[in-house]
């Protein structure tokens, strides 16, 4: 049986720091004259308050011990619950959005995904639009911390190969764990403040450069304007954010190595080089087609091309063109990139980099076994041998990938959306990128006229394509649950 | 070093069978006074030269053919015969450019049907027939290939059907040469039944033949640009989509089954596993058209029963344009494009066992992430699948992966709409035939795709065929190295 009582003891923690956030927002509207939305953040905030402060003391224990089937319980519970007591100031404000766009938007804010439900967010009170930043920032590092933390050990999708090595054994892996937490968090404070900065200097106002720094660095996506950031027609700012959405999809411990005095590793890790790599050739790639093909003037077709698909690949999902009509290799192009995804250990989600250095060495060796059946070949990742069990584990991620992939894109068929938006919306969903493509919810669109079940379904495409879908999926097996 | 000997031996028969073969269509085209006929026998001769010149020139007592000449003679054997196959259709009356007739007779060799001819109810009997034999000839190749090469090379996890005898290596040629021989006959004789079923209900004993070799080599080849839509039969269309299901079906199971032991058929994993996805397809898409499309229940049966077949066997024969059915339908079609039949069948794509594979490996690793000390092995046909044979699975699902979305970027550059650029890839890898869209859908035609569009259709055409390592495997330095 899995004991529940250290699960509710630490969502309780994390709803009462859920709701202490939650006093930002209302404070900043009440700064700036918003009151009725500030007593709505300030009474969700008490009703989370209230919730997570019962759940902490009707399971409160000594020492809350968690083992492998329990974390998974609270990762995947962790994320729900946030988002649904996210969504209660989305739901009540002035925006008058119905309860299941507000889920939809709190999840998308939690998993730190673009997709948004919300038109005309330039009249949007500063509250929600703080709100809907804080939400991604908070997701974001959430998701490194899992990544370096918690996915090595239930050894999810391959990710054992980041396990940190420990010299003192198991028990000196967590003060060591959250010691590696404070350093990374504190980098990844810095970064959006340098971020915040930057755009700041450049013309944003000050909120706007916060909330764009946290959804930047955050891989998120959410902006203060319907034009994402194309409303700022600035080069200097969208030359900042493809900075930091970059250096958002890295793996966040190599900076925390790199302070530390080896920032070799930095420079020669195979994840970083092959994510570079692969966003400077497509870059590359689709600025020669833009040019040659369309038209386009090349500093434009550069400016474009560089911004959109590097918002792609990291998985921010931030636009500045309608990328979706720039022919069918484009479409192609970013439908592949968005589920291609950032470095593990990052903010960004789909299938990383690593995954497919392991799949690509392991079917190398492959095929260099059918040419030679007696060769003895051993596929290698930052120099070091792949154990069977990782590349296994990798190959059958990526198989759970196309098959929830597939059985998204299907749900969403069956709701009646068109072939683009389905298989645009399921990719985008799973990787957490955010916008689509196609009319409705492509760049220039939006997910607020999707019907109610395809929100639910997207919505828990981004939970689970968030939580590298072993999380999730592994509470649907029965055997979880028995004995 | 490969030793080239031997390849352009087998090339050599191969070639002089193919010259056989043009034989009889220049005969139907001679018995109806067509000029075509020439071009057939012209085309006959120069294969017949090529080939017997090759089994002269590379003759030799005795044959080593080891694994990097059977990849080798693989992949070479399905291009060189295209390549031949393309010669009467560039130079009949069609007029065809090279290019038009090396797709079509790749689309026919890998019985895909996918087609660049436009005006087929008019076309001369020659051609018709030569792409009808083409695919017959092209399936055939392909159930020999599955049932005797692939397992020996390992591909794509194709060695857990490496027959039982495989160890006393001395008997194994006389062997898969006696159930090569047995698959052939069954083969003729299903082809035969579906012609003889064919025309009592009521097409000319022409069309009969062509369609049934089209059907059960999962070919989709039809006489008529409107394809089975043409005939407005439903006796025919059940007949072809019994037909078509039998092709997509392990045919060393129809040999236990002729041997007396037809509980093998029944009880066959991937037999069970084809026809519960083909049964669920289909009552979905009936639900979807009913229900939402506001179609008549038989009508709705009887369209999608022949289409979700037609599609899920690979073999692209076409009575109802689906593309209307809206984004769900669409979404189904390219899964059960890729999806295909069973493996040891003459139908194409991904193929049931592996999709089976896959899942009894992820569902394990399930298990082991739940109790990461417990021992589970994932099991296929109740026995346990070996490693090697779980990765080598899963290595084919990503390189499928793969090549798809390299292909698929190709067909955007070359100017396609991301529609036809997907389902292009799609059906051409899976050799299925018709894609979606407006250009290529199951109304449409390849013929106004531009010709580098084409090369890249053709040439994954063959990955899907060779089982993609076949072909990828060439591509590898050290294949030519030591």
């Amino acid at each position: 049986m899995i004991k529940f009582r250290p699960i509710v003891f630490l969502i309780g923690i994390l709803l009462s720091a859920l709701a202490v956030v939650m006093l930002i927002p209302a404070l900043v509207d009440v700064l700036t004259g918003y009151s009725r939305d500030a007593s709505v953040f300030a009474v969700s905030a008490g009703f989370t308050l209230f919730i997570g402060v019962s759940a902490v003391l009707a399971a409160r224990a000594d020492e809350p011990e968690i083992d492998v089937r329990q974390s998974f319980v609270l990762a995947a519970l962790g994320w729900a619950v946030a988002a649904a007591f996210a969504a209660l100031p989305l739901g009540f404000s002035d925006l008058g959005l119905d309860p299941t766009s507000a889920f939809f938007e709190a999840m998308a804010g939690v998993t730190s995904t673009a997709a948004t439900a919300i038109t005309g967010l330039d009249g949007a009170p500063p509250g929600i639009l703080l709100w809907r930043a804080l939400l991604q920032w908070f997701g974001g590092f959430g998701m490194i911390a899992i990544a370096i933390t918690v996915l090595p050990v239930l050894q999810v999708g391959g990710m054992q190969i980041f396990r940190l090595e420990s010299a003192g054994g198991a028990q000196r892996v967590l003060p060591r764990a959250a010691q590696i937490l404070t350093g990374v968090g504190l980098i990844y404070v810095g970064l959006t403040a340098a971020c915040a900065t930057a755009l700041w200097a450049t013309g944003m106002t000050g909120f706007e450069a916060v909330v764009h720094a946290m959804t930047t660095i955050s891989t998120g996506g959410f902006s203060t304007s319907d034009q994402s950031i194309a409303h700022f027609r600035s080069g200097a700012v969208e030359a900042i954010v493809i900075l930091f959405m970059i250096l958002g999809s890295l793996p966040f411990l190599l900076y925390l190595q790199a302070l530390r005095g080896s920032p070799r590793r930095l420079l020669r890790d195979g994840q970083v080089f092959w994510f570079l790599g692969m966003a400077a050739a497509a870059v590359v790639l689709m600025t020669y087609w833009r040019w040659h093909h369309d038209g386009e003037p090349l500093p434009q077709a550069l400016r474009m091309a560089a911004f959109n698909i590097v918002s792609v690949v990291t998985g921010t999902g931030f636009t500045t063109a309608s990328y979706d009509t720039w022919g069918g290799v484009a479409i192609a192009a970013f439908l592949f990139l968005m589920v291609v995804g950032g470095c593990a250990g990052s903010t960004s989600s789909g299938i990383k980099i690593f995954r497919f250095q392991v799949i690509y060495e392991a079917a190398d060796v492959q095929i260099k076994r059918l040419i030679q059946p007696s060769g003895l070949f051993v596929p290698e990742f930052n120099e070091r041998p792949i154990p069977d069990t990782v590349a296994n584990a990798v190959m059958g991620f990526f198989f759970l990938f196309a098959a929830s992939y597939a059985i998204l894109a299907l749900g969403l068929g069956a709701m009646g959306l068109d072939t683009l938006t389905c298989l645009s919306g399921a990719a985008s969903a799973i990787a957490n990128v955010g916008p689509g493509l196609g009319p409705v919810i492509g760049p220039e669109g939006n997910y607020a006229a999707l019907p109610d079940g395809a929100k639910w379904l997207l919505s828990f495409g981004m939970l689970v394509g968030r939580l590298d879908l072993y999380t999730v999926l592994v509470l649907f097996v029965p055997a979880f649950w028995r004995g | 070093m490969i030793h080239f000997r031997p390849v352009f031996f087998v090339i050599g028969i191969l070639l002089t069978t193919l010259a056989v073969v043009m034989v009889l269509p220049a005969i139907a085209d001679a018995a109806v006074g067509n000029r075509d006929w020439v071009v057939f026998a012209t085309s006959a001769g120069l294969t017949l030269f090529v080939g017997v010149s090759l089994i002269i020139g590379n003759w030799a007592p005795r044959f080593d053919i080891e694994v990097r000449e059977a990849f080798l003679l693989t992949a070479l054997a399905w291009l060189v015969a295209a390549a031949a196959g393309a010669l009467p259709m560039a130079f009949s009356g069609l007029n065809l450019s090279f290019t038009d007739a090396y797709f079509e007779a790749m689309s026919g060799i890998t019985t895909t049907g996918s087609t660049v001819i436009v005006g087929l109810d008019s076309a001369p009997p020659g051609i018709l027939l030569w792409r009808a034999l083409l695919q017959m000839l092209g399936g055939i190749g392909f159930i020999v290939m599955a049932v005797a090469v692939l397992p020996f090379l390992k591909v794509g996890g194709m060695q857990l059907f490496r027959m039982e005898f495989s160890d006393k290596s001395e008997k194994v040629l006389p062997r898969v040469a006696q159930i090569a021989a047995a698959i052939g006959v069954i083969y003729l004789v299903l082809i035969a039944l579906d012609a003889t079923a064919l025309w009592a209900a009521g097409m000319t004993g022409f069309e009969a033949v062509c369609h049934a070799m089209a059907t059960l080599a999962t070919g989709g080849f039809s006489t008529s640009d409107a394809s089975i839509g043409h005939f407005h039969s439903l006796p025919i269309e059940m007949i072809t989509t019994v037909f078509m299901l039998l092709g997509a079906m392990p045919f060393v199971l129809f040999l236990e089954l002729m041997r007396g032991k037809p509980g093998r058929l029944f009880r066959d994993s991937q037999v069970r596993g084809f026809l519960g996805l083909y049964a669920a397809a289909v009552l979905a898409l009936v639900l979807w058209q009913w229900l939402g499309g506001g179609e008549s229940l038989p009508q709705a049966l009887r369209e999608v029963s022949f289409g979700v077949a037609s599609i899920m066997t690979t073999t692209g024969f076409a009575t109802a344009d689906y593309q209307t059915w809206g984004g769900f339908a669409a979404v189904v079609v390219l899964y059960i494009t890729v999806v295909g039949g069973c493996t040891g069948s003459t139908g194409g794509g991904i193929k049931i066992y592996r999709l089976e594979v896959l899942y009894a490996t992820a569902k394990a690793q399930f298990r082991r992430i739940i109790q990461p000390h417990g021992l589970f092995e994932p099991h296929y046909a109740g026995r346990p699948i070996p490693e090697a044979v779980a990765s080598s699975v899963m290595g084919f699902f990503f390189l499928f992966a793969l090549t798809f979305a390299a292909l698929s970027l190709g067909l955007g550059a070359a100017g396609l709409d991301f529609l036809t650029s997907i389902s292009g890839v799609a059906t051409a890898m899976a050799n299925t035939g018709p894609g979606l869209g407006a250009i290529i859908g199951p109304a449409g035609n390849f013929a106004s795709l531009p010709d580098s569009a084409k090369w890249l259709l053709s040439l994954g055409m063959l990955l899907g065929r060779l089982e993609l390592y076949t072909v990828l495997v060439l591509l590898w330095p050290e294949f030519w190295r030591g």
